[in-house]
């Protein structure tokens, strides 16, 4: 089976190009990691407010709804009516202020839980029709998911042989999530593209160091990240994550002195802060209790969760198809934000997103890497900078792709049915 | 508040027209020339579905004419061979009456985008509204603010022009 070859011949520092392109390993991937026993981002806490909240979305290509009932606990279940499998809940978000979930084609009637509670003509209509008399709601409810909380952060897993939440992501990971999500967060809005490529491509790149100075032109034009600065990159302990991070420039050695050493050169224009006619956009306020300017926090295999300057966003992967993905940013500041800070938030808005100064860029790379490796039977990508294996540390980032190898051997334990490489 | 006569609404019209042109040519100093010198001329680009949960992320957030200028050095000199530049056309349909009030004209129009990828078929790019207001700047029509609310819930890809 072409599957099977394609993953027998792939390993993490060179890839089958057909993993890209079959939807044999589509559909596989589905099965063994989407609704596998790995843990999917797919809310923010803060974007359930209240009883009977609801925000539907996506597990791989599964839709998922996450809910809050009337005791305020958070439930997940598959949206997919038991019935005939329509779709219950049709609404991207919202409250069911009765805290029901009715299935509109014939009415059956779920609780936050995903338990049904009612359908129409159960009994029939003077003893015509009806269910069997042994019908029993408690074996119709919804496909319920498990749900973690990680500092509102929330991720869904469809099997029970996932490790605790925690686990699962390791002890830098957690750490970092815990530094973003130090206090109360409010949703600043949402941006949604389509990128004409493979989930596994923008994995790849937001886990690859190798190509932040290079491909974003930003970075050395605006001397925002150099490869000389204080900068780290962290997996856990078996590579599934990855966690970039980037100091801001110290008192002495300040931005300026970065624009002034940026390594490109502009036709007609001098690099740095000078080309812009309003650099408020590069201002980064400090407001951890670290010096780190950037995060890339990249959590299989769904999540993205991203500190540039101050911009604060999760990036939720979302699988369309074998050769579509679908990225959605939702972007958020703290419940404590002033008003000025609030503004710069919404302000450094240009930077990232579907036309963000220093994001617009990942979009190009994903679908060049689909385009090139079309027909490419026999062929592996080389993912040999800075080794060949994966370690816990590198420092600093920008000179190795240890971050793609590690999502790569993630992914092939996964894949190839390893499961005891979980955590 | 008044409605305008026909000689201005020409005048407007001739502004869309500009306005699409230049970036239907994928101009952007002709894009820029579209906005009042006015140091607050703006322009954003932002979801519907942010509008319509009263959330102010957008796309693009140019609120002030220095970011206008900005987004010109950025697509024509930062971005320099990292995209590939992709065919659009525009088209651009007034609806409801145009509003004069204290020297702003404002104006409504719909709004949609197709696209054309080298080598490819065209689609849509996106759609939506233009919520412009327009004043008089160097004896002609500009954009004095200009926000683009598009409906398209998930962009079919990267954007690098405005829309």
């Amino acid at each position: 089976m072409r599957t099977n070859d394609a993953l027998a011949t792939s390993v993490p520092r060179a890839v089958d190009a057909r993993l890209y392109h079959e939807p044999d390993v589509f559909a596989e991937e589905q099965r063994r990691i989407f609704r596998g026993p790995v843990w999917s981002y797919v809310a923010l806490e803060a974007e359930l407010e209240g009883p009977g909240a609801f925000k539907s979305t996506f597990v791989g290509d599964t839709p998922v709804v996450v809910t809050r009932d009337q005791e305020g606990a958070l439930h997940a279940w598959v949206n997919r009516c038991a019935h005939k499998g329509a779709l219950v809940c049709r609404a991207p978000r919202g409250r069911a202020t009765d805290g029901s979930f009715v299935c509109v084609y014939h009415q059956w009637a779920y609780d936050a839980q995903g338990n049904l509670r009612g359908v129409p003509f159960r009994r029939g209509l003077k003893g015509v029709g009806g269910m069997a008399q042994d019908f029993d709601l408690a074996q119709h409810g919804l496909r319920k998911l498990r749900v973690a909380n990680l500092c509102g952060m929330l991720f869904l897993s469809f099997d029970e042989k996932a490790p605790p939440l925690e686990q699962f992501l390791g002890e830098a990971m957690c750490y970092y999530i815990r530094r973003v999500f130090n206090r109360p967060i409010r949703v600043l809005g949402y941006a949604r593209q389509n990128m004409r490529g493979n989930w596994k491509l923008y994995s790849e790149n937001s886990r690859d160091g190798y190509h932040g100075g290079l491909l974003h032109l930003f970075y050395p034009t605006f001397g925002i990240y150099r490869p000389s600065q204080e900068s780290a990159g962290e997996v856990d302990e078996v590579g599934f994550h990855s966690a970039f991070t980037v100091s801001k420039p110290s008192q002495t050695d300040g931005y300026e002195n970065y624009q002034r050493e940026a390594n490109r050169e502009m036709s007609g224009a001098s690099a740095g802060a000078e080309m812009l006619r309003d650099p408020s956009v590069l201002t980064f306020r400090p407001e951890f209790d670290d010096n780190i300017a950037l995060l890339i926090q990249s959590l299989f295999p769904s999540v993205v969760l991203q500190q540039i300057q101050n911009t604060l966003a999760t990036r939720q992967i979302v699988t369309r198809g074998v050769a579509e993905t679908e990225l959605v940013w939702t972007y958020f500041g703290y419940a404590d934000d002033d008003e000025a800070m609030t503004r710069h938030r919404i302000r450094n808005i240009n930077l990232v997103g579907p036309a963000g100064y220093i994001s617009m860029e990942d979009g190009e790379a994903v679908e060049l890497c689909q385009q090139g490796t079309a027909g490419a039977d026999g062929w592996s990508s080389f993912v040999e900078m800075g080794g060949t294996d994966v370690v816990p540390k590198v420092a600093p980032i920008g000179l190795d792709e240890n971050a793609v190898r590690g999502f790569w051997t993630g992914y092939f334990a996964l894949m190839k049915g390893a499961a005891e490489v979980l955590p | 508040m008044l409605g305008i006569d026909e000689a201005s609404l020409a005048l407007l019209d001739n502004l869309q027209r500009r306005y699409i042109e230049a970036l239907d040519r994928r101009d952007m100093e002709a894009w820029l020339d579209c906005f009042s010198q006015d140091a607050d001329a703006s322009y954003f680009c932002i979801a519907a579905e942010n509008v319509e949960r009263g959330l102010e992320i957008a796309l693009m957030y140019d609120d002030c004419r220095a970011r206008l200028t900005d987004r010109v050095t950025f697509i024509s000199k930062v971005w320099t061979g990292t995209f590939q530049p992709y065919r659009m056309r525009h088209f651009v349909q007034r609806i409801g009456t145009p509003i004069l009030d204290h020297g702003k004209l404002s104006v409504v129009s719909n709004f949609s985008i197709a696209t054309t990828p080298e080598g490819g078929s065209s689609s849509l790019l996106a759609v939506g509204q233009y919520e412009d207001s327009v004043v008089l700047d160097r004896g002609e029509l500009r954009f004095l603010r200009k926000r683009a609310v598009y409906d398209t819930t998930v962009l079919p890809r990267y954007i690098v022009y405005p829309f």
